[in-house]
């Protein structure tokens, strides 16, 4: 076949050419950014300061930067098995022949049509609230006065408070992702399983989830991605300025490049950028792991 | 050949119908006169030279009442210059994050505004010098000497921004409570705060309230009576926190203010807004020490019966600073230095500042006026008045105790248990000086 190399260039020249100025550009430049002190992100490199790796060294020995990290891990980590726990569980469920499954997925998925404003306004005034909270009202109404007078979004409670109400609004993206997944399995298998005298249990751990390895690596690095830019959740719930619950890298990135809270303070963009850097690593390290633990390149159905 | 014949007229087609799309939308298709219809009259006051085009963005989003009065007086200031005015309300986030960027890529802006603080600190290098506009202009006349004073304060000594929509920030309370308790005055030292607050606690009322996002101003506030603004951004910079005694006895008096019941029982759990909307809008807490926009943002909770009443944050004993000083500030309205319409934009800083626009934007804002021609505050602000005529010196917001980005959520970790009585005052020290090191 005779290859036309001036075709070739030209069909190709606009998208290699959209990559390096929208992708690559970008990447190269916060790399480089992380290794200096820069006041405004936008600022010519004639008024950047070359700092070396002070600003990954001050990100490790700040508490408050470490603090973050630890929240964002906990969100992840503890925050990830909930949500993948009720989206599989739920995939499963609703693949599984019942009525009205429709109606089901749709109330599932419905909090992701709704704004994360909207949803977290929700949560902090109508079901958190010490006063009138739902939370609050029900152990009131069963007589649980102990429970009843929980603060849940004191300092003690914030956080978790903060990560069940993330999750609520994140199970119904992931399973319609892993109903996608058992979907796309042949009923054959199950058919022939069920024959051989193996039960709905027996049936998921042998066939449904090994089926799933590739859905499960694709839904831990879409979970990866979402976690790593938590940002307008924090925000939300520590409203103007941030505190010690709630803080994730993307809020301390965020008061580094503009300052925090209705106090000048001082900037660096380029100490953002190492945030940037750092999560980034973070999720390629995650994506590799999971890349390599849940490789599906041996099965075929 | 048909085929070609084809081609060629519809791509005349197209070429012409591209380049009728491309005429200038300022020229109309048809005169007035050739469409049949009555020429439409100039406007009465067009007296400038006009045709010049003025780039103002603002950080108010469209919906806003200030947005409201600050388009009115650009429309009034349109129709009287024949200039254009190209003003886009980008919000206070989109402001934040989009100016500098904007204004280093280039982008034509001549006109922006946002806090005082941050205009000339952090974009001061952008600003137009105003002083010989404004002493043409005789500007000063009827502004506010303080808050000009302010704005050259923060600009080493120079006029680069003029202020508008000023604010104060007190303590705002409900006069009905007060005189439900029998407090007959506004407490003006710490022990008559103590005892407004017992009485109060006593006629069954909640005497203070407060929500995360102010809770730093609180802190901030008592060890500025104590030490001034310059000790507490001495502590918070450089972690004075046991080295300094005035924290312990900061931290002392909030322990006292908790043990005897005086704050909210949901002070540690409060979440803006769910104090100001709840708690004292609905009239079950007495005071919150905010800012002058507090009535206007829980006016529709609170209901035109409301009584607001405002009073400096009380002066403590042996303290650096009395009532007389207190975060006071404006947003401000500055001139790109690059601009080449630098007197058309004072222009329009003068029809939002002055006469009949700051009049309104007062009104729709319930704000204070900045033109000192305006003597009428809304009601609502009406015993805001004599606090901001009281006040001599000028504290940065929070009197500077979120200058640590990385100590703030600290400080409101902490102060927030301390207030909820959660915490004790030498483990509100024990807490700050451990997270300082």
């Amino acid at each position: 076949m005779k290859k036309n190399k001036t075709m070739m260039f030209c069909f190709l020249a606009p998208a290699v050419t959209l990559f390096l100025v929208i992708f690559l550009y970008p990447i190269v430049r916060t790399v480089m950014m992380s290794f200096f002190k820069i006041d405004g992100v936008t600022d010519s490199i004639s008024l950047w300061h070359f700092t070396g790796i002070d600003n990954y060294l001050k990100l490790l020995q700040t508490s408050l930067f470490r603090t973050s990290m630890w929240n964002l891990f906990r969100i992840w980590f503890v925050g990830g098995l909930i949500v993948m726990g009720l989206a599989l569980l739920f995939a499963v469920i609703l693949t599984s022949g019942i009525r009205f499954k429709s109606t089901f997925r749709a109330i599932i998925y419905l909090p992701n049509v709704v704004s994360a404003v909207a949803l977290a306004t929700m949560w902090l005034q109508s079901v958190y609230s010490p006063q009138f909270g739902h939370i609050t009202t029900f152990f009131k109404a069963i007589g649980w006065e102990a429970a009843a007078n929980i603060q849940w979004l004191d300092a003690e409670h914030k956080f978790w408070a903060l990560m069940f109400a993330y999750c609520f609004g994140m199970v119904g993206y992931h399973m319609l992702i892993f109903a996608s997944g058992i979907e796309r399995i042949s009923g054959d298998y199950f058919e022939a399983a069920t024959l051989d005298g193996a039960n709905k249990i027996q049936q998921f751990t042998n066939i449904t989830l090994p089926l799933l390895k590739g859905i499960i690596r694709t839904n831990i690095t879409m979970w990866s991605v979402s976690c790593v830019g938590f940002f307008v959740w924090s925000q939300l719930f520590s409203s103007v300025t941030a505190d010690n619950q709630t803080i994730v890298p993307m809020v301390y990135m965020y008061a580094q490049m503009f300052g925090a809270g209705n106090t000048v303070t001082e900037r660096n963009a380029g100490l953002s950028a190492a945030i940037g850097v750092l999560l980034s690593i973070c999720v390629v390290i995650i994506f590799t792991v999971a890349n390599k633990a849940l490789n599906d390149d041996d099965i075929e159905f | 050949m048909k085929k070609k014949l084809l081609s060629i007229l519809l791509g005349t087609a197209i070429v012409a119908a591209s380049l009728t799309g491309c005429g200038s939308k300022d020229e109309p298709a048809t005169t007035p006169a050739a469409s049949g219809q009555p020429e439409a009259s100039a406007p009465a006051e067009n007296n400038g030279e006009g045709g010049k085009t003025i780039v103002y963005w603002s950080m108010w989003e469209a919906s806003e009442p200030q947005a409201k009065a600050i388009q009115e007086a650009v429309d009034a200031y349109e129709a009287a210059s024949g200039n254009t005015v190209d003003l886009q309300f980008k919000g206070r986030t989109g402001i934040r994050e989009g100016l500098q960027p904007a204004l280093d890529a280039g982008t034509t802006i001549d006109l922006f505004d946002e806090d005082i603080d941050r205009v000339n600190k952090t974009w001061g290098n952008y600003l137009l010098d105003l002083e010989d506009l404004v002493a043409a202009n005789n500007y000063e006349e009827t502004a506010i000497s303080g808050l000009i004073g302010a704005c050259r304060e923060v600009a080493d000594g120079t006029l680069k921004s003029i202020p508008y929509q000023p604010n104060v920030f007190a303590f705002f309370y409900n006069q009905d409570i007060f005189a439900k308790a029998g407090v007959e005055s506004v407490p003006t030292t710490w022990a008559e705060l103590l005892d407004a607050c017992q009485k109060i606690k006593d006629a069954g009322f909640i005497p203070i309230t407060c929500d995360d996002a102010y809770i730093t101003s609180m802190f901030g506030y008592h060890l500025g009576r104590l030490i001034g603004e310059e000790g507490v951004t001495r502590v918070v910079t450089e972690g004075a926190w046991a080295e300094e005694p005035a924290v312990l006895e900061m931290a002392k008096a909030y322990e006292d203010l908790a043990a005897k019941g005086f704050f909210s029982p949901t002070i540690a759990s409060n979440v803006w807004p769910a104090a100001q909307n709840t708690e004292l809008a609905l009239g079950t807490a007495a005071m919150y020490l905010n800012g002058s926009w507090l009535p206007n943002e829980v006016k529709e909770m609170a209901g035109e019966d409301f009584k607001w009443g405002c009073f400096s944050y009380p002066a403590v004993d042996g303290g650096a600073t009395g009532t007389e000083t207190a975060n006071y500030g404006a947003q401000v309205l500055a001139i790109n230095k690059n601009t080449q319409v630098a007197e058309e934009a004072f222009e329009i800083i003068k029809y939002i500042t002055k006469g009949e626009f700051d009049q309104k934007l007062s009104e729709y804002s319930v704000g204070i006026p900045a033109d000192t021609s305006n003597t009428e505050w809304p009601a609502l602000l009406s015993n805001v008045k004599p606090v901001m005529d009281s006040l001599t010196t000028r504290w940065s917001w929070a009197v500077n105790s979120e200058a640590n980005v990385d100590i703030t959520p600290v400080i409101k970790e902490n102060f927030l248990k301390l207030c909820g009585g959660q915490m004790s005052a030498q483990e509100f020290v024990d807490a700050m000086e451990k997270a300082s090191n």
